[in-house]
């Protein structure tokens, strides 16, 4: 009977958080809907208007001012306009109509009172951004939990059940026949002991295509000789109650492919390696066991190829963005590792002890596929200018090797191959103090990737007592981190979105989103102002947001809605690339936003919000 | 604005020929909705009850063609409240044009389930009593609903109305240039105020799309604009 009002339904249901009401309760949402219409560069809310409306755009533009006039926002179709739901928002933000505009509204009480029994929709409303971000992420991680293969998967979605066996005293010819038969590459052996006994049978043994191959026919065994011969007697099992990861740990370390699964010590089942793998074939564990075997380059080279494979699926399982870059993170920590031991085998040992660093994204455990390499070296005191050559050989090594990895040469030269970033202690030591002491925004800018620093390789203590030393300088050192605030405030994020456009701050229109510097960046920047100014010597964003939450520097609070911006941007981040990497592109940070949905340019806002809220903080602070 | 032949005509007219019908009309629905005065003529625009109202029907003859379906909403001070929207579909008991069927999308069997007539024109009465009447070309809903009142009771009264279209070519006309007369149809003067797109040919959409134009035609106009100014 309402079909009559089907335009104004398919409208109005397309619009977050309107798209969670059944399609009955959403008809008796858009009967309490007023249609007006308000001329261009008029104030909002028009005249005769209900008391506390909520506007919805069906057509023009609207633009949000503060009291100096400063643009806060531009909203099209589609676009909601919760100013006036709420009493304390009305007097700061001023509404004016950029065009002509066609408005539906609503009563916000009327509107509360019929979605009563949908608490998620009014919380939309009522809920601060930060509220409604925190609601979205502890959704995300409730999903990423669940998601989470293998560890919280049973084996028993992988086993198969019944096992294929064979009496102990049939020869290895019936053995043979069988397995061939059913296709199978191993068989439980088993004893059924006296047969009046009400025993069950019981498993005594297993064998495999290997036993036959290695034990029988090498041998010129006598094919009619008892299967129990080449049999592997005391064979490892595992409980059918145990998880998936704890099997394939148990396999990976026995280095064993088929594992019988006992249930009340009765076998039950039997699961492969190869079940698991297919499951798990692009595991990040698999993966830096595969890279610590390679014997040259090229083999890592080609390993390397999983890499972004390995994104993806950890991107399609719903993983959060801060479990995907500690695994691409350590991934890439494999490889150097695996470098530098192959350059060392060719190079012979070094001369002095000497560590090899990460920093940027590596050193944040941050780094996705496809990151450029961005390394230093740091080398004893004891170093001789002799012992010079052997670095820079081994730096050339390591560096090369990483680019056939697909880790690009960094743009910036901030590589050990650079003289300038290979360097004993004192030298380092002395770096830091000059940018700390007699710090310039612009040598920061070019230097601040050296305040995420970690070792990758050697001697830890060398980092270790240079960090300790800058802590201590930067801890409290307002001239200094007011300098570094000064470069991480130059990127601000947007205001928001306005038709398929991204809005900046001064009222400028862009086709994309630049998620790493309007959104990432400038979250990983903030964290790092707090840690130096703390002296927090971690180097994760999320690490150093958890460690100076409750201090001067940041609250609890702030601290809690930085990370769950920076996960949802993270989030997003991922599947974009996920999207990008799977159609064999190049993985960027850039996204369309007719690309992006609505929900998520809510999300997107929110974010934003957060982040402009403790840059305007940070800024008043200096 | 207006010429002021029509003016006379019909604002000195309406509330007298109310008055006059009023003793002429048999008890029931049309009676009711004559005892209730129309808007001053010199009331605020701005501030009038109007009810938008769109037909759709067999043919444009009023005397042989039938109503098929009434839809209408209220449009009171400048909103349009669709908690008033009204749709109906009218039991004509005779069987439809194919031809027809494919502009307003009526079948057979939904007319077949439709309401009498009388019932109908009894709803919009009621909703319209007090309020003045707004259409695009008013001709078609002017002589349909005198031509069911005349049926019904016996009596064909003169309704105030707004016409959209009206507004529109007297704007054109101003204009001094020659127009296609296409350009005065519903959708293509919504584009025009750039309105977005809607589907016609359901008389309740219609309606809103009616109102949503004259909001857009009337927003430049000063508040104090009176009624009368708009009034056919």
């Amino acid at each position: 009977m309402d079909t009559e009002l089907a335009e104004i339904s398919t409208f109005v249901q397309a619009i977050p958080p309107f798209d969670q009401l059944p399609s009955l309760l959403l008809g008796k949402v858009i009967k309490a809907f007023s249609i007006c219409y308000v001329n261009k560069d008029q104030t909002l809310p028009p005249q005769y208007c209900v008391n506390r409306p909520l506007f919805m755009i069906r057509k023009g533009a609207l633009t949000y001012r503060d009291n100096t006039g400063e643009l806060l926002g531009k909203y099209g179709e589609g676009d909601l306009c919760t100013v006036f739901c709420q009493e304390n928002l009305a007097s700061d933000i001023k509404v004016i109509t950029e065009e002509d505009t066609l408005l539906y509204s609503i009563d916000y009480h009327e509107l509360e009172r019929l979605v009563a029994d949908y608490p998620a929709v009014i919380n939309f409303f009522s809920h601060s951004a930060e509220e409604r971000l925190n609601d979205k992420m502890s959704q995300v991680n409730e999903d990423a939990i669940i998601a989470s293969s293998l560890l919280n998967t049973g084996i028993n979605q992988f086993y198969h059940t019944p096992v294929a066996t064979i009496a102990h005293n049939r020869s290895i010819q019936d053995a043979a026949i069988k397995m061939t038969e059913h296709k199978f590459s191993c068989l439980v052996i088993v004893d059924d002991g006296d047969k009046n006994a009400s025993k069950a049978t019981k498993a005594v043994g297993i064998v495999t295509d290997k036993d036959l191959r290695q034990r029988c026919i090498a041998k010129g065994l006598d094919f009619a000789n008892p299967v129990s011969e080449i049999m592997t007697s005391n064979m490892l099992t595992i409980n059918h109650d145990s998880s998936a990861y704890d099997a394939l740990m148990l396999m990976t370390a026995k280095r064993i492919h088929h594992l019988p699964v006992m249930r009340n010590n009765q076998l039950h089942a039997m699961v492969t390696i190869t079940d698991l793998m297919n499951n798990e074939s692009q595991n990040a564990v698999n993966l830096t066991h595969i890279i610590r075997k390679a014997k040259s380059v090229d083999e890592l080279a080609e390993t390397s190829l999983l890499l972004p494979k390995l994104q993806i699926r950890m991107a399609k399982l719903g993983t959060t963005a801060d479990h995907v870059g500690k695994s691409i993170s350590a991934i890439t920590m494999a490889f150097t590792i695996r470098l530098i031991e192959l350059a060392e085998k060719q190079l012979g040992q070094a001369p002095v002890p000497y560590a090899w660093l990460a920093a940027g994204s590596q050193a944040r455990q941050e780094q996705f596929a496809h990151s450029d390499q961005d390394n230093a070296l740091i080398i004893s005191d004891k170093m001789t200018p002799e012992d010079d050559k052997w670095f820079e050989q081994l730096a050339t090594f390591v560096s090369d090797g990483l680019a056939k990895c697909g880790f690009i040469y960094c743009p910036g030269n901030i590589m050990a191959t650079n003289n300038q970033w290979r360097q004993p202690q004192k030298k380092w030591h002395e770096y830091f103090r000059k940018w700390v002491e007699t710090p310039s925004p612009k040598a920061l800018l070019n230097s601040s990737v050296f305040f995420d620093l970690t070792t990758v390789y050697g001697d830890a203590s060398l980092l270790e007592e240079v960090r300790a030393r800058l802590l201590k300088k930067t801890k409290g050192n307002t001239l200094f981190l007011a300098h570094l605030s000064k470069n991480a405030l130059a990127l601000r994020p947007p205001l928001g979105f306005f038709r398929d456009f991204v809005l900046i701050k001064n009222g400028e229109n862009k086709n994309v989103l630049d998620l790493k510097h309007n959104g990432i960046a400038p979250i990983v920047d903030l964290a790092r102002i707090y840690a130096l100014s703390e002296g927090v010597a971690a180097t994760n964003t999320i690490e150093r947001l958890r460690q100076v939450a409750g201090t001067p520097s940041l609250t609890k609070a702030s601290a809690a809605n930085l990370i769950d911006a920076y996960e949802f941007l993270g989030l997003l981040r991922m599947a974009h690339q996920a999207k990008k990497l799977q159609a064999h592109e190049q993985p960027d940070n850039y996204l369309a936003p007719k690309n992006i949905s609505k929900l998520e340019r809510e999300h997107l806002k929110d974010a934003f919000k957060v982040i402009k809220t403790l840059q305007d903080s940070r800024q008043s602070a200096y | 604005m207006l010429s002021h032949h029509s003016f006379f005509k019909w604002l000195i007219g309406y509330e007298i020929q109310r008055k006059r019908n009023l003793l002429r009309a048999p008890e029931g629905p049309l009676k009711d909705f004559l005892s209730v005065p129309f808007p001053s003529v010199n009331s605020l625009f701005k501030e009038a009850d109007i009810l938008a109202v769109d037909f759709e029907t067999t043919g444009l003859d009023a005397v042989q063609d039938k109503l098929l379906s009434v839809g209408f909403v209220e449009l009171s001070q400048q909103h349009i409240k669709l908690n008033t929207c009204y749709h109906q579909i009218i039991n004509t008991k005779q069987k439809l044009k194919a031809d027809n069927v494919i502009i307003h999308q009526i079948t057979d069997q939904q007319q077949k389930q439709g309401l009498p007539l009388e019932v109908v024109v009894e709803d919009l009465l009621k909703a319209l009593a007090g309020k003045v009447m707004l259409v695009h070309y008013a001709r078609i809903e002017r002589e349909f609903l005198q031509q069911a009142c005349l049926e019904l009771y016996g009596l064909a009264p003169s309704f105030p109305m707004i016409d959209t279209l009206v507004i529109a070519k007297r704007r054109l006309d101003k204009k001094d240039v020659a127009y296609d007369p296409s350009e005065l149809k519903l959708g293509a003067l919504r584009e025009n105020h750039q309105l977005p797109q809607y589907f016609a040919h359901n008389a309740l959409n219609d309606a809103i799309a009616t109102a949503e134009l004259l909001l857009a035609q009337t927003s430049n106009y000063p508040v104090k604009t009176a009624l009368k100014e708009f009034l056919l």
